[in-house]
């Protein structure tokens, strides 16, 4: 009886090996897998941790700004090419107020919502409302300029169907605003019926849009499985003419090198997010076409000035003196970025040419004797645990042990990182920020360096200069009456007398690198032009 | 046949009365057991998780807003309550089948894990039935041939396998099979073509594309399946190969071993229909072991290969402080081992005589 049950246990094992040889035979002899996306779709590969809300009014981040682009449309676009040039959208014609206190926005006629609705000026004023009423993440611009959502409906209104009036509740350059409105996330047009079809206590279509689309843009919220992936259909009703592409597909591929392994077996026609080292190697690559893209963000490394020591402006110029700008720049920050060290980005009328910071040791060590630290001292370093940024720590790390300074690196994510800087509870931190998604020297420096109110209980978080507490009422007059000069040259002398303060008074904030998002394209695709703004359009992509 | 006394049948009738109280009570001081364990698992998780340094709101709102905003948020989130009243809630809603929604995907946790666990469950069960069917065979080889060429080429392969970072045979995996050789399909489930192709009934891709009797999807998953199945199988082949040996080895020193062989019963006999059969139970439980941690997820390969499982939805999920996807999964990761312990505690009932 044992015996036979052995021998049929052997049988058992001997007919499962047979049957796992057999698959892998399969495997091995079958041809390889097919490796070409079809024509009449455009397969994306990105990383989508940070894809986790596309209601313009909570949205965070560059990638939801892609997305949203793509499924509404804005009142007004930026020339991908030339940002100053601001180009006809929704609106088809604008005018200021001779008192540079409104904006009237004429929009055009036929536009219809992906529901088949007419699109209306009072769909847009109520889409600017919605963001204030709900003070979600995306408010913030808007509040920037004195919206509240008590003024809103009194300041942005709808004339008639077609005029929208926008007027500024405090003085400020109206080319900021026509700015925002082409490129914040926040100034996408929602269908309001649709949204409201689906509110709930009173959220005003929050829960639902957080999942879902109601816009008028070119292609249509197909189906969303969070961090798998994302499929836009084209909307053919859209007034452009419908999108040369059927159907986008935006896959979850975290692993950069899987990312690389797809895009040249031709799983994938564009690659976003990749790491340097894999963009590099595929530069060699006949298949594709690697595309980099100028933002306005900066890397940079950010002291708190609530420390005593980095309070002291000698110890913060020894510091600036401690990075290895060159070596950082040639090493680390290839299709990342590129060197620059103003706050103010490349490319605008405004901007600076770069001071020349350089590393400088025996200088560095010399201020810190002056200072008091002539063994240097222990202090952390908070930074992303992602490339470039922990490689950048790293390399500050380095050069600040040859000045004696021991500093711990203390990597997390985001929200460890930029939390404790929230909170002002940091000595260092290595990070990426900085406005800049609007070209206007106003968006930068708003972000990095603007700080009315240095005590701990105005708990200004949005500003990065009350974050690392540095403080100068000459800084703040100037960066609040340019904004409001509406001679453009006196405008950008008084940005660039700005620069050169924050230079003397040795800002907290120390730019190393103006952010550059590189795409790894397939030679397949075609007309495809990222945008400075993330706000890239696909409509116009196709591919062989 | 003799005819029982009115006294044996009382005793017999509270014997098996006992027996039966017995068995009730053993099962409700399980059931109560397994409960109590739930509860401190998801105290301890939501206690733990509301202490690390992960603020949800900022998750939410993003480095960049102001202070309004984030308080705002805070307060419709619940999170200005005391930790208490904030789990006492929680319970609440589950103790009402709510599992809450993720904050995070804007979807209900429920439907999150119905999402992403069959990925994971196809993966995984793939990944045991591979390793197993390899690693019992070495492991039983090996401590066969102790000391021999036999045993030290397993322990080289167990040792490699074991040690070497999954994360690192999942990059060369793609390297080799899917770049160069083409053969295996890449990263995630199956390709594009057939996205959303398949109506999803079970969630497994194997499954709903062989209830839909397509067959090229069926391959194409395969396709899609073996490599990463492959790779945790080899790691779960590993683990369970030296564990085998280990248990092999202690039954073949046993007196009844050299009494079998002293008899003169065929080697192979010796070994699969003496020491094995009574290793069978021990093995259970190392199986069960390691594909309830499978079952977990396997959040490396699922990232390599951009898996949409399990592991990654608690990972990203645990490091964007979302807790009610967190709780959710750690509620699933319990279930998952107080089942496995009740199916492992059957089959010993099958394999192990002693608990007839």
């Amino acid at each position: 009886m044992s015996f036979a049950r052995n021998s049929y246990l052997h049988r058992r094992l001997a007919g499962l090996l047979a049957l796992m040889l057999a698959l892998m035979l399969a495997l091995l002899f079958s041809p390889p897998a097919r490796a070409a996306t079809p024509r009449d779709q455009l397969v994306i590969g990105m990383n989508m941790n940070n894809l986790l809300s596309i209601d313009p009014a909570g949205a965070t981040g560059n990638d939801v700004l892609g997305v949203v682009a793509n499924l509404y449309d804005y009142l007004v676009e930026l020339d991908p090419r030339d940002l100053a040039r601001v180009k006809p959208a929704l609106a088809e014609s604008w005018a200021f107020g001779d008192d540079r206190r409104s904006l009237t926005l004429t929009l055009r006629q036929g536009v219809r919502f992906q529901s088949g609705r007419p699109l209306t000026a009072e769909d847009a004023a109520w889409s600017l409302h919605r963001v204030l009423k709900l003070n979600l993440a995306m408010a913030s611009p808007w509040k920037s300029y004195g919206f509240s959502a008590a003024n809103a409906p009194r300041m942005i209104r709808a004339l008639d169907a077609r005029t929208l009036r926008i007027d500024f509740p405090e003085p400020t350059d109206p080319k900021m605003v026509l700015y925002t409105l082409a490129t914040s996330v926040s100034a996408a047009i929602l269908d309001r019926q649709a949204v409201l079809a689906h509110e709930r206590n009173g959220d005003l279509g929050a829960a639902w849009l957080l999942t879902h689309a109601a816009g008028s843009g070119p292609f249509s919220l197909a189906e969303w499985r969070a961090k798998d992936a994302m499929l836009l259909d084209r909307f053919n009703g859209y007034w452009r003419g419908p999108a040369r592409l059927r159907r986008v597909v935006m896959r979850h591929v975290p692993e950069s090198l899987s990312l690389r392994f797809m895009i040249t077996r031709g799983d994938v026609d564009l690659a976003a997010g990749m790491a340097g080292p894999d963009i590099e190697a595929l530069k060699h690559d006949a298949s594709v076409v690697v595309q980099p893209v100028l933002r306005g963000t900066s890397y940079y490394v950010a002291l708190s000035m609530k420390n005593p020591r980095f309070a002291d402006r000698r110890v913060r110029l020894a510091l600036r003196s401690l990075i290895d700008y060159d070596g950082i720049n040639k090493a680390i920050m290839p299709n990342y970025g590129v060197a620059h060290q103003r706050p103010v980005m490349i490319g605008l009328a405004a901007a600076l040419p770069d001071p020349g910071y350089r590393l400088d040791v025996p200088r560095a060590r010399r201020l810190l004797a002056e200072a008091g630290y002539p063994q240097g001292f222990r202090t952390t370093i908070r930074v992303l645990s992602d490339p470039p940024l922990i490689n950048i720590a790293t390399s500050l790390q380095a050069t600040l042990a040859l000045a004696g300074i021991e500093a711990e690196i203390l990597s997390g994510t985001g929200n460890q990182v930029y939390g404790a800087m929230r909170d002002r509870k940091f000595d260092i931190v290595v990070g990426r920020g900085g406005g800049g998604v609007e070209p206007h020297p106003h968006a930068n420096l708003r972000a990095l360096v603007y700080n009315p109110d240095n005590s701990d209980a105005a708990r200004l978080t949005n500003f990065q200069g009350w974050r690392t507490g540095f403080h100068s009422p000459a800084i703040n007059r100037l960066i609040e009456e340019a904004v409001r000069e509406p001679d453009e040259a006196r405008q950008n002398a008084m940005y660039r007398e700005v620069q050169q303060l924050y230079d003397s008074e040795v800002g907290a904030i120390q730019p190393i690198a103006q952010m550059q998002e590189t795409v790894v394209l397939s030679k397949r695709v075609h007309g495809y032009v990222g945008h400075p703004s993330a706000t890239t359009h696909l409509r116009d992509v196709y591919k062989d | 046949m003799s005819t029982p006394s009115a006294t044996s049948l009382v005793t017999s009738s509270s014997s098996s009365f006992a027996t039966l109280w017995a068995r009730v009570y053993s099962q409700r001081a399980r059931l109560l057991s397994t409960l109590v364990t739930l509860f401190g698992l998801l105290a301890l998780t939501f206690f733990v998780g509301r202490v690390m340094p992960i603020d949800p709101v900022l998750s939410i709102v993003g480095p960049d807003a102001d202070a309004s905003t984030y308080q705002q948020v805070a307060v419709q989130l619940g999170l200005d309550q005391p930790l208490w009243v904030q789990f006492g809630r929680y319970l609440n809603e589950l103790a009402h089948g709510n599992l809450g929604t993720s904050l995070l995907t804007g979807n209900a946790v429920s439907a999150d894990i119905a999402r992403v666990f069959p990925a994971t469950l196809e993966l995984a069960t793939f990944a045991i039935v591979l390793g197993t069917l390899a690693g019992v065979p070495l492991g039983v080889l090996a401590a066969s041939h102790r000391g021999r060429w036999q045993d030290n080429a397993v322990r080289v392969l167990s040792l490699a396998g074991y040690s070497t970072p999954v994360f690192w045979f999942g990059m060369m995996g793609l390297l080799v099979f899917y770049a160069w050789l083409g053969w295996a399909g890449g990263s995630g489930r199956i390709d594009l073509e057939f996205d959303g192709v398949l109506p999803p009934v079970t969630g497994l891709m194997l499954v709903d594309s062989a209830l839909a009797g397509n067959w090229q999807a069926f391959g194409n998953s395969v396709r899609h399946l073996m490599l990463p199945a492959g790779i945790l199988g080899l790691h779960s082949m590993a683990y369970i190969s030296r564990m085998t040996r280990s248990f092999m080895l202690a039954q073949l020193s046993q007196e009844y071993i050299l009494t079998a062989r002293v008899k003169g019963l065929p080697e192979s006999r010796v070994i699969w229909g003496h020491a094995f059969r009574n290793i069978r139970v021990q093995l259970l439980t190392i199986v069960a072991l390691a594909y309830g941690g499978l079952l977990e997820g396997a959040v490396l390969i699922e990232t390599v290969f951009a898996w949409p499982g399990f592991g990654q939805y608690l990972t990203n999920s645990m490091l964007l402080g979302d807790m009610s996807a967190v709780m959710g999964c750690v509620l699933v990761v319990g279930i998952i081992f107080v089942g496995l312990n009740l199916l492992s505690d059957l089959l010993y009932q099958v394999f192990d005589p002693r608990m007839h």
